[in-house]
């Protein structure tokens, strides 16, 4: 009772900060994105935590403290990745980030099994040390801004090095996103929807900070040509990876990795167009992996395993859940009309018009791999008969509307743009321009 | 006086490296932190030395070496490379940062360029240690000698990270260390011991 209590204040928290964020006369549109990003989430995560979690209590796998525990790093990691993206300081930036690591390592290691420890230490090492890089950068940056005559390109270059393989690693771009496939997959299930959408998407926001302060000094090359390296990258590793999937969640961490891959190398082309396809994308990324992730949480309750091979006729066993994972893998592969296959296509159309048409066929030949990657590892769940050990049973509420909470943000930013969102976005991308 | 300090440091970064026992590297590290106190101390940032002093010198130590004596770890680091090797490596990771720290800051006088150098070379260690010794108490131990590096870093280069976002970089130091001996503990509890080669059953 106490616990799901508990849920439903986290949840209405949550319904009223939205609204009040845009009283914040102080943040730029920027920050304030971000933040809006993350609040939803949040808001979307709180509503499925609450029968999750209280299911998990029932059923005897946590204890009541542990129950209460969640929701206090629940809340506590919302704020930590919120301080991330309003404060005003590169250090204490820095330094939110490496909080939002350590708050969620609890969320990751959350049922203290061998898997789950695993993944946390890997997790808290990983980004400790990646961060750690960033922090060198970050000092780095301000001896070298510390000189009011001369700027020192070369000194601004490596600090910027340091940055993107520091935050990086945070934001899961290939090569240094080791850790990511293990957390995602061990957290608890709206944890593990927080870190995919919103926790790699701050770590962005640090490296897009940084790309504008160095913009200004060097102009938009060099970033630029870092971005669209590591995007490409990750997005080729995480084809690979795709392909071979045989665990639910890492499949869509994996995807994770795509999608991030997408969004840097939308910012590394540069035009406004691509920075706003790029941002767009944050967005909706956040909303869809969210959703599959709590839809992955409820297969993984009902089924008990990860493995696609032993997950069979989810579409039965799960109406609801099965519905809109179904729907949701159609928008996460970028088919019309949701929102994801604009996101992707105006990224798509901006390389083209720029006239790189290398980066251009590279990005639609991963994002055509892995479309089959996805929906053939996703058809083999969904559909087929209903295992018999298996019964249908009701599914709440609260998770349902979670659910549809998200699929309305898919659906309605894929049929219509509203025009003060279209306008945060339009100013967010001049300030990145630097205009 | 600072020159003495510095090389004292870096002889401490040469001691960890080629530390057998995890007692003589969390000793290695307690020392190190004194040479860091007293460093910050003659620069006359009292404030910082004194959280300094608190928390690297007796604080960290002393939860490390609890963590050591309750979960009766055995005393061997854990070679992947042996300490002959690792001395050697460690001398490789100085010359490679004096040649970076003089080609990054190529007007700098020499005195800047060797504190530089020093400190690139503390966070090469430090990442030396995380990666070839086996324990994971080496790797906390091998992200606070990085630490130490940067800390040094800063105050040379900036005169020291502005005291707000010096002291959220502690705090963050502390709490990671917290967390991260906790989890010691559940791999001990869940584990044979805190190997981290055992950590190895998630794949692809």
């Amino acid at each position: 009772m106490l616990i799901r209590a508990l849920g439903w204040i986290t949840t209405i928290i949550y319904l009223i900060i939205i609204p009040l964020l845009f009283f914040f006369g102080s943040l730029d549109a920027l920050s304030l994105y971000f933040a809006l990003v993350i609040l939803v989430v949040a808001l979307a995560a709180a509503l499925y935590s609450n029968e999750y979690i209280a299911a998990d209590f029932e059923s005897g796998l946590i204890s009541k403290p542990k129950a209460l525990a969640y929701y206090l790093l629940f809340n506590l990691f919302i704020v930590s990745m919120l301080v991330v993206v309003v404060v005003d300081n590169l250090g204490v930036m820095w330094a939110a980030i490496e909080m939002t690591t350590l708050i969620s390592a609890f969320l990751v290691g959350f049922y203290n099994n061998k898997g789950a420890v695993e993944a946390a230490w890997k997790y808290i090492i990983i980004c400790s040390a990646g961060i750690i890089l960033a922090l060198i950068g970050t000092i780095l940056f301000s001896y070298a801004l510390l000189g009011t005559a001369q700027v020192d390109a070369n000194l601004i270059k490596v600090a910027f090095i340091f940055i993107l393989v520091g935050y990086g690693t945070k934001a899961g771009l290939a090569p240094m996103h080791t850790w990511l496939p293990d957390a995602h997959s061990q957290a608890v299930s709206p944890a593990s929807a927080l870190l995919s959408g919103v926790l790699l998407k701050t770590s962005i926001y640090a490296i897009i900070r940084y790309s504008i302060l160095v913009n200004s000094f060097l102009g938009p090359d060099f970033t630029g040509r870092l971005l669209m390296l590591f995007g490409l990258f990750s997005l080729a590793v995480a084809a690979g990876f795709i392909l071979v999937q045989k665990d639910i969640k890492r499949l869509l961490a994996y995807s994770s990795i795509e999608h991030i891959g997408i969004i840097a190398l939308g910012l590394g082309l540069g035009t406004p167009l691509s920075i706003y396809g790029a941002l767009f994308h944050v967005f909706n990324h956040a909303a869809a992996k969210s959703l599959l992730f709590f839809g992955a949480g409820n297969i993984v309750k009902k089924y008990h395993t990860h493995d696609f091979a032993k997950i069979k006729g989810v579409l039965r066993t799960l109406p609801f859940t099965g519905t809109m994972i179904l729907v949701g893998i159609l928008a996460l592969v970028g088919l019309p009309p949701f929102s994801i296959f604009f996101s992707e296509m105006i990224i798509l159309l901006a390389a083209v018009l720029k006239g790189s048409y290398v980066v251009a066929s590279l990005y639609l030949f991963f994002i055509v791999l892995i479309f089959a990657g996805i929906i053939y590892h996703f058809s083999q769940i969904l559909f087929g008969p209903k295992p018999d050990n298996l019964i249908v049973t009701k599914e709440p509420a609260s998770s349902k509307l979670a659910f549809l909470f998200l699929l309305g943000f898919i659906c309605l930013l894929g049929v219509a743009m509203p025009g003060p969102f279209n306008r945060l976005l339009l100013s967010a991308v001049s300030l990145i321009r630097g205009m | 006086m600072e020159l003495l300090l510095l090389l004292g440091i870096l002889a401490l970064a040469y001691a960890m490296v080629s530390a057998k026992r995890m007692s003589a590297l969390i000793a290695g590290f307690k020392f190190q932190s004194g040479l860091l106190f007293v460093l910050t101390g003659l620069e006359g940032l009292y404030v910082v030395a004194a959280i300094v002093l608190l928390l690297k010198v007796i604080l960290i130590p002393f939860f490390l070496f609890r963590i050591l004596k309750q979960i009766k770890v055995d005393e061997q680091v854990g070679f992947v490379v042996n300490p002959m090797l690792s001395l050697l490596a460690g001398l490789f990771l100085t010359y490679l940062s004096f040649i970076f720290a003089r080609n990054l800051f190529s007007g700098g006088e020499l005195g800047l360029i060797i504190a530089l150098a020093v400190s690139f070379a503390v966070m090469g260690m430090g990442a030396f240690i995380m990666i070839f010794r086996l324990k994971a108490l080496t790797q906390i131990i091998g992200l606070l000698v990085i630490e130490n590096g940067i800390f040094l870093l800063a105050s040379t280069l900036t005169g020291g990270l502005p005291l707000i976002v010096e002291m959220a970089v502690f705090l963050d130091v502390f709490v990671s260390v917290i967390i991260l001996g906790i989890f010691v503990y559940r791999i001990n509890a869940l584990f044979t011991g805190i190997d981290v080669d055992q950590l190895k059953g998630l794949r692809g």
